[in-house]
């Protein structure tokens, strides 16, 4: 086993890791920017060091100073969690080249899967139905229109490199193709430094299914799928297990197929399996090569720890688990807690938590790194935590997820704990008839 | 703990010399902490009084609205949002304040020239402070 584990991230994730590696008596070093010092992540480690400045470029981006920070704390081995460097391949390849163990795949496969056309490629060639659409990249407007006029508009202009809504373009008509097509390469250019787009079929009222992994280079399971259609600017609020759209044939299929292709991958670690939803069909979007904001769901619904099952297998490059060792639950949901105005558009609300209580009960779990007087600074991530209730069924999920925010109390910043409620007790919710464009066009306020 | 009378009368001399209200002086375990009371009109610090006669001369100052970190471009190596002299509308972005990951447009709230930029490129700010003062 790891001799120290350096947490290469901040806030909720860092926390979660962390709490693994006690249970698991793995000494922690927590990195941090000047602005973090007084973090959650910060207090619960062994060690801890500043590695630069608010800026994320300075810091929790910064691969020079993380580097070093391992270096100085003798760790031998880094968490990255999410966002920042999890998918960052170059990154994973100077860890591996410093003999130090990145917990995750390898840079082979980050980078393989990181780039879209050739993930959708992959995808395909190990039998996963994807999206109708361009094989690669378009390289002229006559091969545009051939494409879209084959499968029939309106169609959607995605950057291979891309993430986040950026470089993407819905197209309604053949008039519109050439302007987007040259705004989608030039805005792909821009953000990523490369400029291949594709296109691709686009869903009106898609649902957003993913399932979660579990692999080392022998045996790949399942961990279920989850149901993130609650969405706010292409951002996942609500996430839930099991999908209640899905009937039992279709998830089996969609279960067997993910791991049939991560088994072909030589995949090691933790994953997910990105799908969309539509009509009874279910099609590839990308895969996730690092842990999910929303893994606690799995866990809960399937009874392990998925982040000390990343640590174990990137310690002896194989898991103990066998697909038979999970047995899934009832039904658990997830919802998303930030620091932001849903009143306002979802405008950002940075400051102090002057009152924090946590709700807590049979079968509700809170993850955050928050507590009373902690500055919420505007550098980072919205997500300050994430409540995580189970019930029976689906039904009893919701009651208890109701019963756990009205119990929630944060004062000085405003949340979205308020909008939780009213989507909990909003007749389309209870009777899952929602799609990932929902939020956008229902007025809660 | 010796109180050093000579800390003391310094400090007592500075509170005179700038016309303070308190001062408070810590030199690593040693704190004091020395006020006065003093005449409530002539309670105006140095510092506040120099940035008042800026803003008077210079017209009217545009706050953040929110607190984040402040560009004066787009996107690095482009070209700024504004400039000082050039004409500005009200509405038009002057500055972009990133907070948790979301770019904010801050739009001018005057018509007028620019007369000053207080902020700096990738600064920290604060809610209220001032960016840009406009004649």
């Amino acid at each position: 086993m790891f001799k120290k584990i350096l947490v290469a991230n901040r806030g909720e994730i860092a926390v979660r890791i962390i709490r693994a590696c006690k249970e698991l008596n793995i000494p922690t070093v927590a990195v941090h920017s000047n602005v973090d010092t007084e973090s959650m992540h910060v207090r619960l480690a062994d060690e801890s060091i500043c590695i630069g400045s608010h800026k994320p470029q300075n810091s929790y981006l910064n691969i020079g100073s993380i580097m070093s920070a391992v270096d100085v704390t003798g760790a031998d081995a880094i968490h990255p969690g999410y966002g920042f460097l999890s998918e960052n391949y170059h990154f994973a390849e100077i860890v591996t080249k410093n003999k130090i163990k990145f917990i995750g795949p390898s840079a082979e496969i980050m980078k393989k899967m990181g780039d879209k056309i050739e993930a959708k490629r992959t995808a395909k060639k190990l039998g996963l139905p994807v999206i109708e659409g361009s094989e690669g990249n378009i390289k002229s407007l006559e091969e545009a229109k051939k494409i879209s006029s084959n499968i029939g508009f309106p169609v959607l202009i995605k950057a291979s490199a891309g993430g986040g809504g950026k470089g993407m373009k819905l197209v309604k008509n053949e008039k519109e193709l050439d302007n987007s097509l040259s705004l989608a390469k030039q805005e792909a250019q821009k953000y990523f430094l490369n400029n291949e787009v594709y296109i691709e079929k686009y869903f009106e009222k898609p649902r957003h299914i993913e399932v979660q992994i579990l692999s080392d280079k022998k045996t790949t399971i399942h961990m279920g799928e989850r149901d993130c259609s609650v969405q706010r600017k292409h951002q996942k609020l609500i996430e839930e297990s099991p999908s209640p759209v899905l009937k039992e044939k279709t998830r089996q299929d969609l279960l067997n197929k993910t791991v049939e292709m991560v088994s072909k991958l030589n995949y090691e670690g933790a994953g997910t399996v990105e799908f969309l939803y539509d009509n009874g069909k279910f099609f590839f979007l990308e895969m996730n090569t690092r842990i999910q904001v929303e893994h606690p769901v799995s866990e809960i619904r399937g009874g392990i720890d998925i982040v000390k099952e990343q640590i174990k297998i990137a310690s002896t490059g194989k898991t103990s688990l066998k697909q038979s060792d999970i047995t899934f639950r009832g039904h658990v949901i997830e919802c998303r807690i930030n620091a932001e105005d849903p009143s306002k558009n979802f405008q950002p609300s940075p400051g102090t938590i002057s009152v924090c209580h946590q709700p807590s009960g049979f079968r509700t779990r809170v993850d955050g790194a928050i507590f009373q007087g902690c500055k919420i600074t505007p550098y980072y991530d919205s997500l300050i935590c994430k409540l995580i209730c189970q019930g029976r069924d689906r039904d009893e999920a919701i009651q208890r997820t109701q019963r756990s925010l009205e119990e929630f109390v944060i004062e000085g910043i405003t949340t979205t704990i308020d909008l939780h409620k009213k989507i909990l007790g909003h007749k389309k919710f209870i009777n899952s008839d929602f799609d990932t464009n929902w939020l956008s066009k229902e007025n809660f306020y | 703990m010796k109180i050093d009378k000579k800390i003391i009368e310094e400090l007592v001399g500075y509170l005179k010399e700038f016309n303070l209200s308190e001062i408070e002086y810590a030199d690593g375990t040693r704190k004091v902490k020395v006020s006065r009371a003093i005449n409530n009109s002539s309670i105006i610090s140095a510092e506040v009084n120099e940035k008042k006669t800026i803003v008077e001369s210079n017209g009217t100052n545009v706050t953040s609205p929110i607190v984040g970190t402040a560009y004066l471009a787009p996107e690095p190596g482009a070209k700024k949002f504004i400039e000082v002299g050039q004409k500005v509308k009200k509405g038009q972005t002057i500055v972009i304040v990133e907070a948790m990951k979301t770019m904010n447009h801050v739009p001018c709230t005057e018509n007028g020239t620019v007369s000053k930029i207080f902020v700096k490129d990738g600064e920290p700010i604060e809610f209220g402070q001032p960016l840009i003062s406009v004649k």
